[in-house]
């Protein structure tokens, strides 16, 4: 354990003096809830007293998107939304930090000469990218909430919201994303390049998603030909059918979604869900966060057995 | 008892054997040479050593341990090129190496950028250092947590007389406090000085294992060098050439060459036979590098 403590304070160390991390921390604290903000001041300005006040309840609007709780949503749930997303692109880019950097400085054969332990090295790792990630979500929180506070000032909003709910959502988040920081170390250390990892980390969890939709579109197992009996006959449409309830991006982004579904229910809830055909998916509708959080820790260990496995018998260069 | 033990230590690269076989054992206190040419398996052996490469078969152990054991954190060590994070300064990455081998205090990081002499640059970033700095900031983190072995790697490299002379007597103090020092190096003379036994591989076998002076007489054993001069520097070279050696011609018309111990006593009467007449012919005495070259080098061998 005092193996582990000594990397936690030595990658401690090193991260605070790495600007990269800063600059994530200026685009995800202060970039997004500004922009936000204005973006509310330009509706609000631009549609209070015309039609479309009578069609959507503006103040309403405006306290769910852009008031401080609103902006602390959109900070969690926003990130979830974007191709990639920020969340990925932050597990990316620190696990190309973590990871990464040892191989692009060539520091491997130093840092595991000045400790030994291996699993001590990456659980070090593991545990600072983890709490990097955790700051850089906390600080959006509370930087979402000082915007929206400040919003308040020029737009009709106010503090009330359900704050405890939102955190543990926050928390629930970034939870979901040991798995893909494990897949994004693994990835980053096997390929020997940060920059090939950083690319293979955004590209590779919905690569798979990808073909199957492609597949599904092409095919659907139907209708039944020679080829489509045999699955037919193995009941493995069924299968077929239910393989995007475990797809990784789908889980791991449920509890940063789940507050869109919340805000569409309350804004156009006479569509029914079923008839969005591909934004109910995006929505999360059909999946339980206890179901996604199951899926997310069978990709945690998966992920982490290998990642394990491959960086204690690895041949340092 | 032996603080480095390498035993039938095989590390396989496909069908390429970068290192076969290797056996050998260091004492505790002892500084040892490591020679070879490029590509022999030095870096592969110390790699091997260090935990850092896993061993296709045969075993190694540190201060009685096995590789990969608790012992490595007693290893300090300086493999290839010098490598520390460029945006860090001296300082920074000797405090990063300090808290990551944990048990070291910031005192200690002074006390090594002291040793090494680099009290006034500690506050530049790394990238910013030259060549020779980089290696003694390396030195410097291999030396931090006092280390009872020390695995080194081409310590000199980049260093200028002065520098080198400094590590020199670095490493013999680090001795002198009792810890093994393995250090490979392509400056024969320097390791003359340094070390007390020599540990010489090739093609990734240990051809040979022991004290210096050993492998200077074994070389003076097989072959003797000759410094000949003649009236006709020409007929001195075909002769010599007739003889099936491989001469030098050097200036004032002098002649090097490197016959077999065995020849040594007939070689001027051979040359007189073929009409060579000779003025003086002196006996050079072998350096390690003599000896090494010869011993890697089968075209150095007199035939």
């Amino acid at each position: 354990m005092s193996a582990v403590l000594d990397v936690v304070r030595a990658e401690v160390f090193k991260t605070l003096r790495k600007r990269r991390v800063y600059v994530l921390a200026a685009l995800y604290w202060v970039l997004l809830p500004a922009l936000a903000l204005l973006v509310g001041r330009l509706i609000y300005v631009n549609t209070r007293g015309t039609f479309v006040e009578e069609g959507v309840p503006l103040a309403d609007l405006m306290q769910a998107l852009f008031s401080p709780h609103g902006l602390a949503t959109i900070a969690l749930t926003g990130p979830a939304y974007a191709s990639p997303t920020p969340y990925i692109i932050g597990v990316a880019l620190l696990a190309a930090l973590f990871i990464g950097e040892e191989r692009g400085q060539n520091m491997w054969k130093t840092v595991l000469v000045v400790q030994p332990n291996r699993s001590a090295v990456l659980t070090g790792k593991l545990i600072v990218t983890m709490g990097t990630l955790l700051v850089l979500m906390v600080g959006a929180f509370l930087s979402a909430i000082l915007f929206g506070t400040i919003g308040t000032s020029f737009l009709p909003t106010n503090l009330s919201g359900d704050w405890g709910g939102l955190l543990g959502l926050y928390l629930w988040q970034w939870a979901h994303l040991l798995a893909p920081t494990l897949l994004a170390f693994l990835l980053v250390f096997l390929v020997r390049s940060a920059v090939l990892g950083i690319v293979l980390v955004l590209i590779a969890p919905g690569l798979l998603e990808g073909i199957y939709s492609v597949l599904n579109t092409l095919f659907s197992l139907q209708p039944i030909t020679r080829f489509n009996a045999v699955f037919q006959a193995l009941r493995l449409q069924r299968v077929w059918d239910e393989l995007p309830r475990y797809f990784f991006t789908t889980n791991l982004y449920a509890p940063g979604r789940s507050p869109a579904t919340s805000l569409v229910n309350e804004f156009i809830s006479e569509i029914d869900q079923a008839d969005m055909g591909p934004f109910s998916q995006l929505l999360g509708s059909g999946l339980t966060l206890g179901h996604s959080s199951l899926v997310m820790a069978g990709y945690t260990v998966l992920f982490g057995l290998l990642l394990f496995w491959v960086f204690r018998r690895r041949d340092v260069d | 008892m032996n603080a480095i033990t390498a035993t039938e230590l095989t590390k396989r690269y496909g069908s390429k054997a970068a290192v076969a076989g290797a056996t050998f054992g260091i004492e505790q206190g002892e500084i040892v040479g490591f020679l070879g040419p490029n590509g022999a398996g030095k870096t592969t052996t110390l790699r091997m050593l260090a935990g850092l490469v896993r061993p296709t078969s045969g075993t190694c152990r540190v201060l009685g341990d096995g590789v990969p054991g608790p012992s490595l954190r007693e290893v300090g060590t300086m493999i290839e090129e010098p490598s520390f994070y460029p945006y860090m300064t001296g300082r920074s990455n000797l405090r990063h190496a300090a808290r990551l081998h944990g048990d070291v205090p910031d005192s200690r990081v002074e006390e090594v950028l002291e040793f090494v002499r680099l009290q006034d640059a500690a506050e530049k970033r790394v990238r910013a250092y030259s060549q020779g700095m980089r290696q003694r900031l390396a030195l410097a983190r291999a030396l931090l947590w006092r280390p009872k072995v020390l695995l080194l790697d081409e310590p000199t490299n980049g260093l200028d007389p002065a520098g080198i002379a400094e590590v020199r007597e670095s490493l013999r103090r680090v001795a002198h406090d009792g810890a093994t020092v393995l250090v490979s190096s392509h400056i024969l003379a320097e390791i003359e000085k340094l070390v007390d036994r020599i540990l010489a591989i090739e093609a990734g076998r240990i051809v040979f294992d022991g004290p210096l002076k050993d492998l200077v007489a074994r070389a003076a054993e097989q072959a003797v060098t000759y410094t000949i001069s003649a009236r006709d520097q020409a007929a001195l070279l075909t002769a010599l050439e007739d003889l099936g050696y491989v001469p030098n011609a050097r200036g004032g018309g002098e002649v090097e060459v490197s016959v077999p111990a065995d020849d040594a006593e007939f070689l001027i009467e051979r040359l007189t036979t073929k009409g060579v007449r000779v003025l003086s012919a002196s006996k050079e005495e072998d350096d390690l590098e003599d000896a090494y070259l010869r011993l890697i080098d089968p075209s150095r061998r007199p035939s």
